[in-house]
C-alpha cells in the first residue's frame, strides 16, 4: 500500500501561503512517499520578502545582545534533541524518506550534530573568532587605541547544497550569531530542516523567526538567482564548482562572496596504531567515517593511507576494514542507490578488479550485493575518489609523509584528515598536511562530526560575515573638545 | 575446438538468418570455451567469478567483462602481435584507449554487412552515399571507420564519397551532393557520426540552406555527440534532421555500437524518441543491476549487458556503462549510467579528474 504523506517547506515571514506559487518535490521510499510543496516566488514577493527581512534585522536583531539570541537557538535545539517533541519526531520520521539514509544513523547523527549548537558550544563559536565576543554587541577598547564593533550584515543569503540531513543549520546559526537577516535557499535533495528550525524559532521568538527567510527556486535558475543575489549584503555558497562559479558570475561585485566548493578528505593509519590489540578498534572507526552518510560529506574518507611495518599490514588492515563495514552495514544499511550512483560504484568496482588481474599487488573485496568494496593497493598510488557509497581505497605507504607530496596538486580540494598516529608524528604530519592545503586533522571515527566552531575549510564561521567600524583615537580625544563639560 | 572451425561454424550460423534459445546457447557455450581456453585475462576474469567451463551451462552464465577493462587488459585469444586489426576506443578521460584485437575480420564484416542490408537498406542494393566521418585510412583503428568503408564498399554506389578530411568537413561538397539528388530525384543515403551531423546541421542553418532529399532518401547516425558538438536532445535533433534534409523521421535511423563489440544495433526510425533498439540473432541483451550483477525486472531501468557471439576474440559477453530498459522488440537506450551527480559536497571522480589536469 502506498503511504502518501505531504509537507509544505520554507519559512516567508509576512506572505501569505496563499499568494504564493508551491511546486512539488516527491521522495519515495519503498511504499511510502512524501510531496514537499516548496515555494516559488515572484520578482515582486522576492523584493517584498529581502526588504522585510532587513528591516526586521535592523530592528529586532540588532537590538539584541549575541547571548539573547544564543539562548533562543539554544532553546529551539533543545526541543529538536527533545524525543519526545512532536518536531523531533518529524525529523525522525521525515528526513530518512527524503535522503533515503538509514532512520536510526539519521537519528544518530542528528543528536549529535545538534549537541554543536547547544548554549554552551554557541559560546565556542563566537569566542574561536572573537577574542572578545561582546565586539559583537558593543564597542570595545582595541589595542591599538580607539574602540571598534563588529557588524554582521544586514541581509545575509546562503544558498544550501547537499545530502546531509541539517546541514544547513551550520551557517544559517553562524549568521545568527552576528545578527544577520538571513534568507535561506533550500537545497532540493533536503528541502525540510532548515525551514522547520525557522519554525521552531517562531513558536520560541517570533520577532527572531521574522528575520529569517527560507526559500527555493530551481537550481541554476538564472532569474530567481539573480533577483537574491542582487538585494544580499554577503552571499554563503555551496555546492560543486562549476555551480559555484556560476553563482560567482552572477554576484555583484559589491557584494561579499564566500563560496564552499566539494572537497575531498582521507585517513591515516600509523604502524604504532596496527597491533593485534589496536588495529581492529582503529578499522572500526574508519568503517564508521566511511558508512556515515554514505560518504556524501566533504569529510568523508575515499581513501586511507596505512603504514607499513606494523604488526597487521596494511594489507591486512585493509581485511579489517572490509569486515567491519559488512558489519556496520548490517546495523546502518546503505540507502537506495538510484541506477546512476549504482553505476558509479559499479564502475569503480570493476575498474579496481580489472586492475588486479594485472598485478598481483591490488585486491578488491566487496560483498557481492555490491554494499560496500574495500579496494587495497601496494603501488605508490596517491590520493583518488572511490565510487562513494561505501567503497574505499587502502595504500600501503613505508612511510606516511610518504603520501603528502602527492597531494599537492590537490590543495584547493583537501580537507579533513583522520589520523591514527603517535603525537609526534601527528604533530610533525600536522605541518606538512597544513602545507599542501589539509584543513582539519581529528580522530579517526570523528571525520563526519566537526567540533562546535570548526573553521570550515580553514575559513571563519563568524569573522568572515563581519565588517569592523572602528572609532579611531582621534575622534575620540576630538570629541572631548565638544563635550559640555570642556573647559 | 580450432579457432577456424569456430570462424566457419559463426559463419554458417550468422547465414542461417534466425536462432533459438537452444541454438544460441550452444553457440555461445562454444565461443565461451573459446575464450576461457585461449584468452588468459578473461579466463581469470571468469575463474574469479567462479564460472567456469563446468559451471557455466547457459549463455545468461557467461560473465560479462566491464567495458572499462579493455583499457587495462589485453583481452584476445590469439596474441595480439598476430592480430592484424586492432580497433581502438576514441579515448577517455584518463587518456587509456580500449582496444578490440580481430585475428580476422570474416566474422565482423559478416555481421556487419547481414545485419547493415536488412535493418539500413531495406529492399535496396546500392545507394549514392555520402558519409560525415573520415576515411579508414585516415583512421586504421577506428571500427567506425571500417564500418562506414564498409557500408560504401558493399551497398554504395561509385560515386559515394567522403565529407570529412583533414580539412575538416566538405560542407559545399555536401550541398553539392544533396542538391544533386534533389536536382534527380535518386535517393541519397547520409552516414556518419552524430555530431558531424549536428556540424553539418549548423553549417547549412548558417547558409540558410535546407534540403528535400527524394523519397527512399535515409540517414544514418551513430555515437552520441562525444563532447565534439553541442548536445541534443534526440527529439529536437531527430526534428531538426527531418527539417533539414526532408527525411522522414521513419527513415532517420540510429545506429548503437561500440568499439568493443562486433555487432550493431538499430532502431526502426525515429518518430517516437527514446527509439526502440535491437540487434540480429547472434546477440542477446540482458538488463540488470550494474552492482548485483542480477536482471532487473522488464521495463525497470538498469545496465545494458551484451552478448555478441561475433565478438568472439575478445570477450563476447560485455557489461556496458549504458543505462537501458527492456521493451517490446528489444531496448530503449537512456544515456550514460555512470554520470551521476553526487548529491553531497564529497567530490565526485569526474572533478577530481579534472583539477589533476588543471595547471
Amino acid at each position: 500500500m502506498t503511504v502518501g504523506l505531504m509537507e509544505r517547506a520554507g519559512h516567508l515571514p509576512g506572505l501569505s501561503a496563499d499568494a504564493v506559487d508551491w511546486r512539488t518535490l516527491t521522495f519515495r521510499r519503498g511504499a511510502e512517499t512524501l510531496d514537499v510543496a516548496v515555494p516559488v516566488l515572484r520578482e515582486a514577493q522576492v523584493a517584498e520578502l529581502a526588504t522585510r527581512v532587513r528591516t526586521n534585522a535592523r530592528a529586532c536583531l540588532k537590538s539584541r545582545t549575541v547571548a539573547e539570541i544564543a539562548a533562543a537557538i539554544d532553546r529551539a535545539v533543545a526541543r529538536l534533541l527533545d524525543r519526545d517533541d512532536p518536531w523531533r519526531q518529524k525529523a525522525e520520521r521525515l528526513l530518512p524518506l527524503v535522503t533515503g539514509y538509514d532512520a536510526e544513523m539519521v537519528r544518530l547523527g542528528l543528536t549529535g550534530y545538534l549537541k554543536t549548537f547547544r548554549g554552551p558550544e554557541l559560546r565556542k563559536f563566537v569566542a574561536e573568532d572573537f577574542a572578545n565576543p561582546a565586539v559583537l554587541d558593543d564597542f570595545q577598547p582595541m589595542p591599538k587605541g580607539g574602540f571598534a564593533r563588529a557588524f554582521g550584515p544586514e541581509l545575509l543569503l546562503h544558498v544550501w547544497a547537499g545530502n546531509v540531513p541539517g546541514l544547513p543549520l551550520w551557517s544559517l546559526i553562524s549568521g545568527l550569531l552576528v545578527k544577520a537577516g538571513t534568507v535561506g535557499k533550500l537545497p532540493s535533495a533536503e528541502p525540510l530542516f532548515a525551514g522547520w528550525f525557522a519554525q521552531i524559532l517562531a513558536e520560541i521568538d517570533p520577532d527572531l523567526a521574522d528575520c529569517i527567510a527560507i526559500v527555493w527556486w530551481k537550481g541554476g535558475d538564472e532569474a530567481a538567482e539573480r533577483a537574491w543575489l542582487g538585494r544580499a549584503d554577503t552571499v554563503v555558497a555551496y555546492g560543486g564548482n562549476d555551480a559555484l562559479e556560476a553563482i560567482r558570475a552572477r554576484v555583484p561585485v559589491t557584494t561579499r562572496f564566500l563560496p564552499y566548493g566539494h572537497k575531498i578528505s582521507f585517513g591515516m593509519v600509523a604502524r604504532s596504531a596496527l597491533d593485534a590489540g589496536k588495529a581492529g578498534a582503529v578499522a572500526r572507526q574508519a568503517a564508521y567515517d566511511v558508512a556515515r552518510y554514505d560518504q556524501q560529506g566533504c569529510y568523508s574518507p575515499q581513501t586511507f593511507f596505512v603504514e607499513r611495518g606494523g604488526r597487521v599490514s596494511p594489507r591486512e588492515f585493509a581485511g579489517f576494514l572490509a569486515h567491519e563495514l559488512d558489519a556496520i552495514g548490517s546495523k546502518f544499511p546503505r540507502r537506495a542507490l538510484s541506477m546512476g550512483e549504482a553505476g558509479s560504484v559499479a564502475s569503480w568496482r570493476n575498474a579496481e578488479e580489472t586492475k588486479g588481474f594485472a598485478d598481483p599487488g591490488r585486491a578488491l573485496l566487496g560483498d557481492p550485493a555490491g554494499s560496500w568494496a574495500v579496494a587495497y593497493t601496494d603501488a605508490a598510488d596517491g590520493l583518488s575518489p572511490c565510487g562513494l557509497n561505501r567503497t574505499v581505497t587502502v595504500v600501503a605507504v613505508d612511510r606516511l609523509a610518504d603520501a603528502v607530496p602527492g597531494l599537492a596538486p590537490y590543495r584547493a580540494f583537501l580537507q579533513t584528515v583522520g589520523i591514527a598516529a603517535p603525537p609526534e608524528e601527528l604533530f610533525a604530519l600536522a605541518g606538512a598536511l597544513g602545507a599542501v592545503g589539509v584543513t582539519r586533522l581529528c580522530a579517526l571515527g570523528r571525520m563526519t562530526a566537526p567540533e562546535a566552531g570548526w573553521h570550515h575549510d580553514g575559513r571563519f564561521n563568524l569573522l568572515d560575515l563581519v565588517t569592523m567600524t572602528e572609532i579611531e583615537g582621534s575622534a575620540e580625544r576630538a570629541a572631548d573638545a565638544f563635550a559640555p563639560y570642556t573647559d | 575446438m580450432t579457432e577456424a572451425r569456430l570462424v566457419e561454424d559463426l559463419l554458417a550460423f550468422i547465414a542461417a538468418g534466425e536462432a533459438d534459445e537452444e541454438a544460441f546457447n550452444r553457440m555461445a557455450l562454444a565461443v565461451f570455451a573459446h575464450q576461457f581456453e585461449t584468452n588468459v585475462p578473461y579466463r581469470r576474469f571468469a575463474t574469479q567469478r567462479a564460472r567456469t567451463l563446468r559451471t557455466v551451462k547457459s549463455w545468461r552464465d557467461v560473465p560479462a567483462v566491464p567495458i572499462s577493462a579493455f583499457k587495462d587488459l589485453t583481452l584476445s585469444g590469439r596474441p595480439p602481435e598476430e592480430c592484424p586489426h586492432v580497433f581502438m576506443t576514441s579515448g577517455t578521460t584518463k587518456g587509456v584507449r580500449g582496444k578490440s584485437h580481430h585475428p580476422t575480420l570474416a566474422v565482423y564484416d559478416r555481421s556487419m554487412t547481414v545485419n547493415f542490408r536488412r535493418r539500413f537498406m531495406g529492399d535496396v542494393e546500392r545507394l549514392r552515399m555520402g558519409i560525415l566521418f573520415p576515411t579508414e585510412q585516415a583512421m586504421p583503428n577506428s571500427s567506425l571507420a571500417h564500418y562506414l568503408a564498409l557500408a560504401r564498399s558493399e551497398f554504395g554506389t561509385a560515386e559515394s564519397r567522403y565529407f570529412v578530411s583533414d580539412a575538416g568537413l566538405d560542407v559545399d561538397g555536401a550541398i553539392e551532393a544533396l542538391s544533386r539528388a534533389e536536382a534527380t530525384g535518386e535517393p541519397y543515403a547520409l552516414l556518419g557520426a552524430s555530431f558531424s551531423v549536428v556540424h553539418l546541421m549548423d553549417a547549412l542553418a548558417e547558409r540558410g540552406r535546407r534540403f528535400a532529399l527524394p523519397a527512399g532518401s535515409r540517414i544514418l547516425d551513430t555515437g552520441g555527440f562525444k563532447g565534439q558538438s553541442r548536445e541534443m536532445a534526440a527529439e529536437e535533433f531527430y526534428g531538426r534532421l527531418s527539417a533539414t534534409f526532408g527525411v522522414p523521421r521513419r527513415l532517420c535511423i540510429n545506429m548503437y555500437g561500440m568499439t568493443e563489440l562486433s555487432t550493431q544495433f538499430y532502431d526502426d526510425g525515429n518518430e517516437t524518441c527514446p527509439s526502440v533498439k535491437s540487434g540480429p540473432h547472434w546477440i542477446r541483451s540482458r538488463v540488470i543491476n550494474p552492482l548485483t550483477g542480477q536482471e532487473v525486472p522488464r521495463g525497470s531501468v538498469g545496465v545494458l549487458v551484451h552478448h555478441d557471439l561475433a565478438h568472439f576474440n575478445c570477450a563476447s559477453a560485455i557489461l556496458t556503462e549504458d543505462a537501458g530498459v527492456e521493451v517490446d522488440g528489444g531496448f530503449q537506450l537512456l544515456g550514460r549510467a555512470d554520470g551521476a551527480d553526487a548529491k553531497g559536497c564529497s567530490m565526485a571522480v569526474e572533478d577530481f579528474l579534472r583539477a589533476a589536469r588543471a595547471p
